[in-house]
C-alpha cells in the first residue's frame, strides 16, 4: 500500500504535465491531491505501524522478480528508520505545493519535475533491493536541474549543474561500489541485489576497506559532506523555494540514508576495522595504527561540517546562505551520529534527519517564499524591522530558528541530544569541537534573527509598509510545520519508538556481529 | 626465387610508401592515389600468401575482390573530389575546411 | 547445418534477394516510370515502394526468425544464417525504415531514385556484414556499406558541408580500408584461412605454435584500426564529427545507427569467433597484463571516453555533438569487448551485453537525429541556437529529445540507464574473483558522469532558455508517431529489460548448434568459441539467480 506514495506521486507527474499550462489553478489543486495522497499513506502507515511486528512492513515480502538474471527484485518496505523519512517526504511536498501556490510560469511542467523529484524519494526510502534504491536515486537526480535551473534565482544555472554534477559523480561512485560488491558477495543463493542476502554477505575486510569509503562518500555527497558540501549552499540559493525545500528537507537526507542502509549495513566491519598507515616511520617500526579508522575518519569530518558550516553561516550576508550553511551544518550531526555506530548516536542521527527535514523546510519557505518574494532583497543588511511589517513570518521564523538551535520543547533537541551521547560513548574527544559549532549555531542564529526581522532601521522604517500579506496558503502550511516541531519536541516517543525499534534491530543485526572493539559500549 | 618473405617486404615497403604519400600530401588526387597503393600492397601480400600456402583459391579469390572494390573506390573517390572542386575551385585539403570543431 | 544445396542457398537468401531486386528497382522505376515528374511527387512515389518494400524484407525476417530453430551455414561462414544474426538484421531493416521516414520528402537533391538506391545498397551491406563470418565478406561488406555512405553523405550537392564531409570520410575511410585490408591479409597469411571458425582452429592448441605470431598481431592490429574507423572509436574518429554535420540528417542517422550496428557485429565476431586465442589479457595492469588483443582493445577504449566526451563538451551543433557523443559510447562498448575473454574463457554476458547495448545506442540515436531532422529542418540549422527555447515552440519533439539525451547518458529509468549497467556487469564478470576489469570499468563509469554534462547542456538549450522566435514548430503525423514509438521503447526497454536481455543470453548461449565443414578441413581440434561443452567450466554467475 504505501508503494503507491510511489506511483500516485509518478502519475500525477505524468498527468500534470500533460495538461495545458494555461489551466493554472486546476494544476495547482491537482498537485495538492497528489502532494496529500502520498502525505495520507504516509500519516496512515505511519500510525498503523506495528512496534510489536516485524522490522520491516508495509512491503512486499520478498518482493517480485524484475530483472532475474541479475538477481534484481522489485522488494520495498519501510522500517522505523524509513517510515519517518517517508513520512517528512510527504510533509515536505504537501508543504512545497501550498507554497508554490504563486508560481505563474510553466506550470505544469514544474509540478510535472516536481513530482518526478518526489517519486523517486519515496522510492528510495522504499527500496529493500540496492538496484532499486539506485534506480530511484537517480531518477531524483535530474528533475532537480530542470526545476532550479528554470524557476531559480541568482546564478540558476550554476547552481542547478553544479548540484546536478556533484549528485551524478556522488552515483557514480556508488555505481562502482555496487558493481564491485555484487559480484564479490560469495552467497549460497546465488548473486543478488537483494540488500537482506548482501548485509549477510560477510565481505572480506581487505574488500570493505575500499569498498566502504566509495559508497558511503558516494552517497554522503549528497548529504552535503564536507569537503564536497558546496553544491549545497548554491544549489540551495539558487533553487525556488519549494526546490529548496526539497533539497535540504528531504534530498539530503537521501544522501544520509544511503550512507546508513547501504554503506554501514553492508560493510560495517569496513567502518570499525583498524588501518595500519605506513607512514614517514623509518624502517623496522610498524605503521601508525588507527583503530576503527573509516569510522573515525568519517565522525571527523561530521565534526568539520557542524563547526565549518555554522562558522561559515556565521559570515553571510545572503539570508538564504545563512540557511544554506546552516542545514551544512546540521547534516554533520546526522553523519556524526552515523558514524558513532551506538544505538543512542543512530537514534539520534535518524530523529536529526526528520527534525531538520521539517526546520529546513521551514527556514527556507520563510526565506525563499515570505520574505525574498516580498521584499525581493535577501541582503540581511538590507532586511530588518520586518517583524513589524510581517508578525507572522518573523513568529514563524523565530519558532523554526530556535527548533534548528535545538532548544528544549523542539524536536530538534532531542535528535541533538542523543547524537551527541552517542558521541560521548564513541569518540568523547570530538565533543569539545562539537560544543564550539553549537555555541556558533546559537551565535548565527540569533544574529540573523536581529538583523533581519529587528535590526536598527528607526530612520527607514516605512520601507515595508506595502507589503504583500501573507496568503492563506503559506499560513496553513507555515502553522502545519510548526506543529509537527512542537509535537515531535514536546511528545518525541511519537518517532521516537519506532526509531528506537529498528535501530536497535539495525545494530543488533548488522553492526554488533562485526564490532572488534569497544567502539560501541552498549 | 624469390620467397615469401621478399614479397612481404615488397607490399610493407609499398604500404609504407602509400602511407607516406596519402599522410603528408595536401592534394586530395595525390592522397588518392597513396591509399591506392596501401591498397595494392595488400593485394601483394594476398596473392604471395596464396602462392606459399598449401593450395585453396583463398588467397587469390581475395585478391580479385580487392581489385575491384579498389576500383569502386577510386572512383568513388574521384567524383567526390570533383565535387569539392566545383565549390571550392581547389583539391587543396587545406583549402577545405569548412567544418570545424 | 552447412547447406550446399544452391536452392537452399537462395531459399535462406530470400530476403536479400529482395532487397537487391528493391534497390535496383528504385533506381529504375525513377529512370524509366518518373523522369519526368516534379522532384516531391518522384519522392512520394519512391519514398512509399521504398517504405513498403523495407516492411516486407522486415516482415521475411520476422518469419524466418520465429520459423528457424537451427543455423545455416554457406561456404565456409561467407553467409551464415542464425537467429541472432536475423534480430540484428531486422533490427537494420528496422532502423532503415525510421531514416527513410525522417528524410521523407525532404529534398536534399533531385537524384531522388540514387538517394533511395544508395540507402538500400547501403542496408544490403550492412545486412551481409551481419551475416558473415569469413574475412573476404566481412570486407567485401564493409566497402559495399562505405562506399554507399560516402556517396550519401556528400549527396547534397549544392551545400559545401555536405561535399567537403563527404569527401572527408571518404579520404579517412579509404585509410581505414586499406589498414583493413592490409591486416585482414596478415591474419589470412598467418592463419591459412578466411573463415573466422577456421581461423579459430588454426589457433587452437597445438596448431598455435606453427602459427607467427608477430605476424598476427601485426594483422590483428591493422585490422583493429580499420574497425576502429568504421565504429569511430578514437583515435581514429577524426572522420565522424565532420561527416555527421556534413551529411544530410537522415543519412547521418544511417552512419550513426546502422552501419554501427553492423560494424560493431562485425568486430564482436571477429575478435570473439575468429581470434578468442589472441585475446591476452588486460586485467589489473600490470601484473595480469599479457600481450594480445584486448590490451588494445583496452586503450583505445580508454582513448575513446575520453577524448569523446570532453571534445563533446565543446561542441555548439548538435550533430557534431551526437558525433563525440557516439565516439564515447563506441568506447563503453570497447569496455565489454575486452571483457569478452578477459581471464581465458568466454565471458558469459559479455556478447550479450554488447547486443543489448548497440540496439539500445542505435534506436536512441535515431531518435536523436530523427528529433534533429524534425526541428532543424524548421528552424534553420542544426547548431543550439536552433535548438533554444524548444520547449515551448515544440514540446512533443523537445520532450523526446529529452528522454533520448537522458538515455544516452544513462539516466534510470530509459534504456541508456540499463545498458549500461549491463555492458559494465558484464565487464566486472569477466573475473569476478579479482574484479580484474573494475579499473576500466570504474573509469567509464566516470566518464558517464562526466557525459551527463553536455547532454544536459543540450537541455538546457531547449528547456531553459528562453525562445527568440515563438513561432511553434511541428512536424508531419508519420514522423510524430514513430518518434513517439521510438521513445515509448526507450522507455519500455529500460523499465523491463528483463525479457530483451534473455533473448540474447539463450540466443547467444548457443549460437551454432550444428556446425560442419564442407570440405573435411585439415585436423581440427575442437571449435573453443562459446561451445556448450564449456559452459560449466565458468563460473557461471550469469545464470540467472534463483529468487532468493
Amino acid at each position: 500500500m504505501l508503494t503507491w506514495t510511489i506511483w500516485v506521486s509518478f502519475i500525477g507527474a505524468g498527468v500534470i504535465m500533460l495538461m495545458k499550462p494555461e489551466k493554472k489553478d486546476l494544476i495547482r489543486w491537482i498537485a495538492l491531491v497528489v502532494a496529500s495522497v502520498g502525505l495520507l499513506i504516509g500519516l496512515f502507515c505511519f500510525f498503523t505501524y506495528d512496534l510489536g511486528g516485524s522490522n520491516y512492513q508495509f512491503g512486499n515480502g520478498d518482493g517480485v522478480a524484475w530483472i532475474p538474471q541479475f538477481g534484481i527484485h522489485f522488494k520495498v518496505g519501510v522500517d522505523g528508520i524509513s517510515l519517518p523519512l517517508v513520512l517528512l517526504t510527504g510533509i515536505i511536498a504537501f508543504t512545497g505545493v501550498l507554497y508554490s501556490w504563486n508560481i505563474e510560469e510553466r506550470l505544469n511542467e514544474f509540478f510535472g519535475f516536481f513530482f518526478v523529484l518526489i517519486g523517486g524519494v519515496y522510492g528510495v526510502f522504499q527500496a529493500r533491493d540496492l538496484f532499486l534504491l539506485f534506480v530511484f536515486y537517480e531518477i531524483a537526480i535530474v528533475p532537480k536541474y530542470f526545476i532550479i535551473a528554470i524557476w531559480g534565482s541568482t546564478r540558476k544555472e550554476y547552481g542547478a549543474m553544479k548540484l546536478v554534477l556533484y549528485s551524478f559523480a556522488g552515483s557514480a561512485l556508488v555505481f562502482i561500489g555496487a558493481l564491485a560488491l555484487y559480484y564479490t558477495a560469495d552467497l549460497p543463493g546465488g548473486k543478488t541485489f537483494d540488500l537482506d542476502a548482501l548485509a549477510s554477505a560477510n565481505f572480506p575486510v581487505s574488500f570493505q576497506l575500499w569498498a566502504l569509503p566509495l559508497v558511503f562518500v558516494g552517497f554522503a555527497v549528497l548529504a552535503g559532506m564536507w569537503p564536497f558540501h558546496t553544491w549545497a549552499p548554491t544549489g540551495h540559493v539558487a533553487a525556488p523555494t519549494a526546490a529548496s525545500m526539497l533539497l535540504a528537507g528531504v534530498v539530503m537526507k537521501l544522501g544520509a540514508y544511503g550512507c546508513l542502509r547501504v554503506a554501514i549495513m553492508l560493510f560495517p566491519s569496513g567502518m570499525t576495522a583498524n588501518v595500519t598507515l605506513p607512514l614517514w616511520f623509518p624502517a623496522g617500526m610498524s605503521g601508525l595504527v588507527i583503530h576503527h579508522f573509516w569510522s573515525s575518519v568519517f565522525a571527523i569530518i561530521a565534526t568539520i561540517n557542524i563547526v565549518y558550516g555554522a562558522m561559515v553561516a556565521l559570515v553571510q550576508r545572503d539570508f538564504k546562505f545563512v540557511i544554506g550553511y546552516s542545514s551544512v551544518s546540521h547534516m554533520g550531526f546526522v553523519l556524526l551520529g552515523l558514524a558513532t555506530l551506538d544505538l543512542t548516536g543512530l537514534k539520534g542521527s535518524v530523529m536529526q534527519m526528520f527534525s531538520h527535514g521539517v526546520v529546513a523546510g521551514l527556514l527556507f519557505a520563510v526565506v525563499g517564499r515570505m520574505v525574498y518574494e516580498r521584499t525581493h532583497t535577501r541582503e540581511l543588511s538590507e532586511l530588518g524591522g520586518l517583524i513589524k511589517a510581517m508578525p507572522f513570518v518573523g513568529g514563524v521564523f523565530i519558532i523554526g530558528a530556535f527548533a534548528s538551535m535545538g532548544l528544549p520543547g523542539f524536536s530538534g533537541f532531542f535528535a541533538e541530544l542523543l547524537v551527541l551521547i552517542g558521541t560521548w560513548r564513541a569518540f568523547p574527544w570530538l565533543l569539545l569541537p562539537i560544543g564550539i559549532g553549537i555555541i556558533i549555531t546559537v551565535a548565527y542564529t540569533l544574529r540573523t534573527i536581529h538583523k533581519a526581522f529587528f535590526g536598527d532601521r528607526r530612520n527607514d522604517m516605512t520601507k515595508w509598509d506595502h507589503l504583500a500579506p501573507v496568503t492563506i496558503q503559506e499560513k496553513v502550511a507555515s502553522l502545519m510545520l510548526v506543529a509537527i516541531l512542537v509535537i515531535v519536541g514536546l511528545y518525541p516517543p511519537i518517532l521516537l519508538n519506532m526509531v528506537d525499534k529498528s535501530s536497535d534491530q539495525f545494530i543488533k543485526h548488522h553492526v554488533k556481529p562485526s564490532i572488534s572493539g569497544n567502539l560501541a559500549r552498549q | 626465387m624469390p620467397t615469401l618473405s621478399d614479397y612481404l617486404v615488397l607490399s610493407a615497403i609499398l604500404f609504407s610508401i602509400g602511407l607516406a604519400g596519402a599522410l603528408t600530401r595536401r592534394n586530395t588526387i595525390i592522397i588518392l592515389v597513396g591509399l591506392e597503393m596501401m591498397l595494392n600492397a595488400a593485394n601483394i601480400n594476398l596473392v604471395a600468401f596464396w602462392h606459399f600456402l598449401p593450395p585453396s583459391p583463398t588467397g587469390q579469390m581475395f585478391a580479385l575482390f580487392a581489385i575491384a572494390i579498389a576500383g569502386a573506390e577510386a572512383a568513388t573517390g574521384l567524383a567526390l573530389v570533383i565535387a569539392v572542386y566545383r565549390h571550392y575551385r581547389s583539391v587543396n585539403a587545406e583549402d577545405i575546411s569548412n567544418l570545424k570543431g | 547445418m552447412n547447406s550446399s544445396n544452391i536452392l537452399h542457398v537462395l531459399n535462406l537468401l530470400t530476403p536479400e534477394i529482395v532487397l537487391c531486386g528493391l534497390a535496383f528497382g528504385v533506381l529504375l522505376l525513377d529512370i524509366i516510370f518518373f523522369r519526368s515528374d516534379s522532384v516531391e511527387h518522384r519522392h512520394e512515389q519512391l519514398g512509399c515502394s521504398v517504405i513498403i518494400g523495407l516492411v516486407m524484407v522486415f516482415f521475411i525476417y520476422a518469419l524466418q526468425y520465429m520459423d528457424w530453430q537451427n543455423t545455416f551455414v554457406v561456404g565456409h561462414g561467407a553467409f551464415v544464417a542464425s537467429r541472432l544474426n536475423t534480430l540484428f538484421k531486422m533490427a537494420v531493416v528496422g532502423l532503415a525504415l525510421i531514416t527513410v521516414v525522417i528524410g521523407f520528402k525532404t529534398p536534399y537533391s533531385t537524384h531522388v531514385g540514387e538517394y533511395y538506391g544508395l540507402m538500400l545498397f547501403s542496408v544490403l551491406g550492412m545486412v551481409f556484414l551481419i551475416s558473415s563470418e569469413d574475412l573476404l565478406m566481412i570486407f567485401i561488406a564493409l566497402e559495399l556499406i562505405s562506399l554507399t555512405l560516402y556517396v550519401l553523405t556528400a549527396f547534397q550537392k549544392g551545400a559545401r558541408r555536405s561535399v567537403e564531409g563527404g569527401l572527408k570520410y571518404f579520404i579517412f575511410g579509404g585509410f581505414s580500408a586499406a589498414f583493413l585490408l592490409f591486416g585482414l591479409s596478415y591474419i589470412y597469411g598467418a592463419t591459412g584461412h578466411t573463415s573466422l571458425r577456421e581461423i579459430a582452429g588454426a589457433l587452437q592448441g597445438d596448431q598455435l605454435a606453427k602459427v607467427p605470431m608477430k605476424m598476427l598481431g601485426i594483422g590483428i592490429l591493422f585490422t583493429l584500426v580499420g574497425l576502429g574507423f568504421k565504429i569511430a572509436a578514437a583515435p581514429f574518429h577524426l572522420w565522424a564529427p565532420d561527416a555527421y554535420e556534413g551529411a544530410p540528417t537522415p543519412v547521418a542517422a544511417m552512419i550513426a545507427t546502422g552501419s554501427k550496428i553492423a560494424s560493431f557485429v562485425a568486430l564482436t565476431k571477429l575478435l570473439l569467433i575468429g581470434l578468442p586465442a589472441a585475446a591476452g589479457s588486460a586485467l589489473s595492469w600490470p601484473t595480469r597484463w599479457h600481450s594480445g588483443w584486448a590490451g588494445t582493445v583496452a586503450i583505445i577504449a580508454v582513448l575513446s571516453m575520453t577524448i569523446g566526451n570532453f571534445a563533446a563538451i565543446m561542441q555548439t551543433n548538435v550533430k557534431r555533438l551526437l558525433a563525440y557523443s557516439s565516439v564515447a559510447h563506441a568506447g563503453y562498448i570497447l569496455v565489454a569487448i575486452v571483457a569478452i575473454q578477459a581471464s581465458g574463457v568466454p565471458a558469459p554476458s559479455a556478447a550479450p551485453a554488447i547486443y543489448f547495448y548497440i540496439i539500445i545506442y542505435a534506436l536512441t540515436n535515431i531518435g536523436a537525429f530523427g528529433v534533429v531532422n524534425a526541428i532543424g529542418s524548421k528552424a534553420g540549422g542544426d547548431d543550439f541556437e536552433h535548438f533554444t527555447g524548444m520547449a515551448r515552440r515544440s514540446p512533443y519533439l523537445s520532450l523526446l529529445m529529452l528522454i533520448f539525451m537522458l538515455s544516452l547518458a544513462g539516466i534510470p529509468p530509459l534504456a541508456g540507464f540499463f545498458g549500461k549497467f549491463y555492458l559494465f556487469a558484464a565487464a566486472v564478470q569477466a573475473d569476478p574473483k579479482n574484479l580484474g576489469l573494475l579499473w576500466l570499468v570504474a573509469y567509464a563509469i566516470a566518464m558517464s558522469a562526466v557525459s551527463l554534462y553536455y547532454y544536459l547542456k543540450l537541455t538546457k538549450q531547449m528547456y531553459v532558455l528562453p525562445a527568440k522566435d515563438p513561432r511553434r514548430v511541428t512536424s508531419n503525423p508519420a514522423m510524430n508517431t514513430s518518434l513517439g514509438l521510438i521513445g515509448l521503447m526507450v522507455l519500455l526497454m529500460g523499465v523491463f529489460p528483463n525479457k530483451v536481455v534473455e533473448r540474447f543470453e539463450n540466443l547467444n548461449a548457443n549460437p551454432y548448434p550444428i556446425w560442419e565443414a564442407a570440405v573435411p578441413p585439415p585436423p581440427q581440434p575442437e571449435i573453443p568459441v562459446p561451445a556448450p561443452a564449456e559452459k560449466p567450466a565458468v563460473p557461471a554467475p550469469a545464470a540467472p539467480a534463483p529468487k532468493s
